[in-house]
């Protein structure tokens, strides 16, 4: 599949990234040429096969429902932050 | 370097001397394999790669975004090193997020290979294999994803061991793609190997993926004299180069010699191992990356509102190919594509799996290639998908989850660099492997 401007677009939206003008081109060339090399998997007949994998036996355990509490990492996180105030981490104003 | 076997027997004034040393060499290194030299812990000092959680360590997975972020806690495969006689001592150099073969996308610069200055060392796991093949640690712990342990510890000369999937906890490693990586060891020789890696297994409440399999001791049990059946996978080995095809030929005979049973195997081709990883690994990483936003973690770029913050931070901070993996892992988890690739990959998982079980119903081992050549020169390859197919011999295994060591076997005669081959084993398998390997250093006795 060729990736084109659209797509681009609309993968850095997903991504919240912006690729610089002047990569762009380049971008499109990589990424096209990629997706391109992994459809290769069409030749595989997967018709019969489970859409999810785990090499876990058993799937993933289930456990108590009990809260775990580490008093020492939020106090950690916070002091090293960008920006934090009262225990909250600060970003610019979200309502206008 | 002293092994880390006998380190582990020294006092803890002979320890004191012997990390006052490897830090004064490592000062003076040109590798560029630590970009840290922060300590935690008493004992035996282990090299640490810069995605594992050590508190109050900036641990930055060689990023730009994670700059002034400070690990809160211990990865439990350090709390684990730390109750085993051993401390953390320094920060290895990597790709940026483990997604690399060269360790030349790390924020602090290039790592070289010990080998040769100007060849890179492998990747991700760069700075934790040059510095054990370099003299300037006595081991060291990596990650594998995709091969970013045993490719650079066979660029580099060294043993390294990824482990079967869920052996030791993921808590505490910076997430790439969780259902694929695995901390492990990265040392001088196979029981080196083996004792590290015993010190940090362990199941783990903390990570919800951790195997909760009887852990037996595996360096105390190390057998070199055990017969194994090794499968040699006949076209695997066309596609790499006239040096490893000829290395792996005499490995092959040496095996034969040591008294294990060589049996003839194909799989299918690795084409579709490098197609169901790229898929797979890219859309577990633009998942897990999500995260780093500007807001809890480590840089900020400013904005003028929340979005652009958002922006900004993100394409400031991620280097090219963590963003060209994190637009592909969300172009195949995107409406429309979910089915035709993700989906679709992750059903190839089971065929893969499915084709090495096929292999261990008749054998116990697989001898494989670990890289199609031997280290490049820095700044060979450009293209990202040249990159990407290099991976075609590791990338199989994390698919499956399966153990693999990864161990030199001998030196390519025209350019002198290490040559490493892997013994891949069933799931949960790890003494046969460690058997085996440990047999095969025994027979060739490799010298860096």
């Amino acid at each position: 599949m060729h990736i084109d401007l659209t797509v681009l677009e609309k993968l850095e939206k997903l991504s919240h990234l912006r690729i610089a003008e002047s990569k762009r081109e380049e971008v499109i060339r990589q990424l096209s040429e990629i997706v391109s090399y992994v459809e290769n998997l069409s030749e595989l007949d997967t018709t019969h096969l489970d859409a999810s994998f785990s090499t876990l036996e058993g799937g993933t355990p289930m456990r108590e429902d009990i809260p775990v509490s580490d008093t020492t990492a939020a106090p950690s996180i916070l002091s090293h932050a960008p920006m934090s105030m009262d225990g909250f981490f600060v970003v610019p104003a979200i309502i206008e | 370097m002293i092994t880390l076997k006998e380190a582990l027997t020294k006092s803890k004034e002979e320890l004191a001397e012997i990390k006052t040393e490897i830090e004064k060499l490592a000062r003076e290194s040109e590798l560029n394999a630590y970009i840290g030299f922060e300590s935690s812990g008493e004992g035996v000092p282990i090299l640490i790669k810069d995605n594992i959680q050590v508190t109050d360590w900036p641990v930055t997975s060689g990023s730009k975004i994670l700059q002034g972020y400070i690990a809160p806690y211990d990865a439990t495969a350090i709390t684990n090193l730390k109750k085993n006689g051993m401390m953390a001592f320094g920060r290895a150099n990597m790709d940026e997020f483990a997604m690399g073969s060269t360790t030349e996308s790390s924020y602090y610069g290039i790592t070289k290979n010990p080998h040769d200055l100007n060849r890179v060392p492998g990747g991700s796991s760069g700075g934790s294999a040059a510095a054990v093949a370099g003299g300037i640690a006595i081991a060291a712990l990596g990650s594998d994803t995709g091969g970013s342990i045993r490719q650079p510890a066979a660029y580099c000369g060294c043993v390294g061991f990824k482990p079967t999937y869920g052996m030791v906890s993921r808590y505490g490693l910076a997430a790439y793609a969780s259902s694929l990586d695995q901390i492990g060891p990265i040392t001088q020789n196979v029981e080196d190997a083996a004792i590290l890696y015993d010190a940090i297994s362990g199941h783990d409440p903390k990570d919800s993926t951790s195997a909760e399999h009887e852990r037996v001791s595996i360096a105390a049990n190390l057998d070199g004299n055990r017969k194994l059946r090794i499968a040699v996978i006949d076209n695997y080995i066309e596609a790499a180069s006239e040096a490893i095809q000829k290395a792996y030929a005499e490995t092959v005979k040496a095996l034969e010699s040591a008294g294990h049973t060589i049996v003839h195997k194909n799989m299918q081709n690795t084409k579709y191992d490098i197609a169901t990883y790229y898929i797979v690994a890219t859309a577990e990483a633009a998942t897990n990356l999500a995260r780093f936003d500007g807001v809890r973690y480590g840089r900020r770029a400013e904005g003028s509102n929340l979005s652009e913050l958002y922006y900004n931070t993100r394409s400031e901070g991620f280097g090219e190919e963590v963003k060209r993996r994190i637009l592909l892992g969300n172009f195949v988890l995107s409406s429309g594509y979910y089915d035709a690739y993700y989906l679709k990959a992750q059903k190839v998982r089971h065929l893969i799996r499915d084709e090495f079980g096929a292999i261990f119903d008749d054998v116990d081992l697989i001898l494989s290639p670990v890289a199609p050549s031997v280290a490049p020169i820095i700044g060979s390859i450009h293209d990202p998908l040249d990159m990407y197919k290099s991976d075609m011999y590791t990338i199989a295994i994390n698919l499956a989850g399966l153990p693999a060591l990864s161990l030199p076997v001998g030196k390519d005669e025209e350019t002198g660099m290490p040559i490493g081959l892997q013994l891949i084993g069933r799931a949960f398998d790890e003494q046969k492997v460690f058997d085996g390997a440990y047999s095969l250093e025994q027979t060739i006795n490799y010298k860096n």
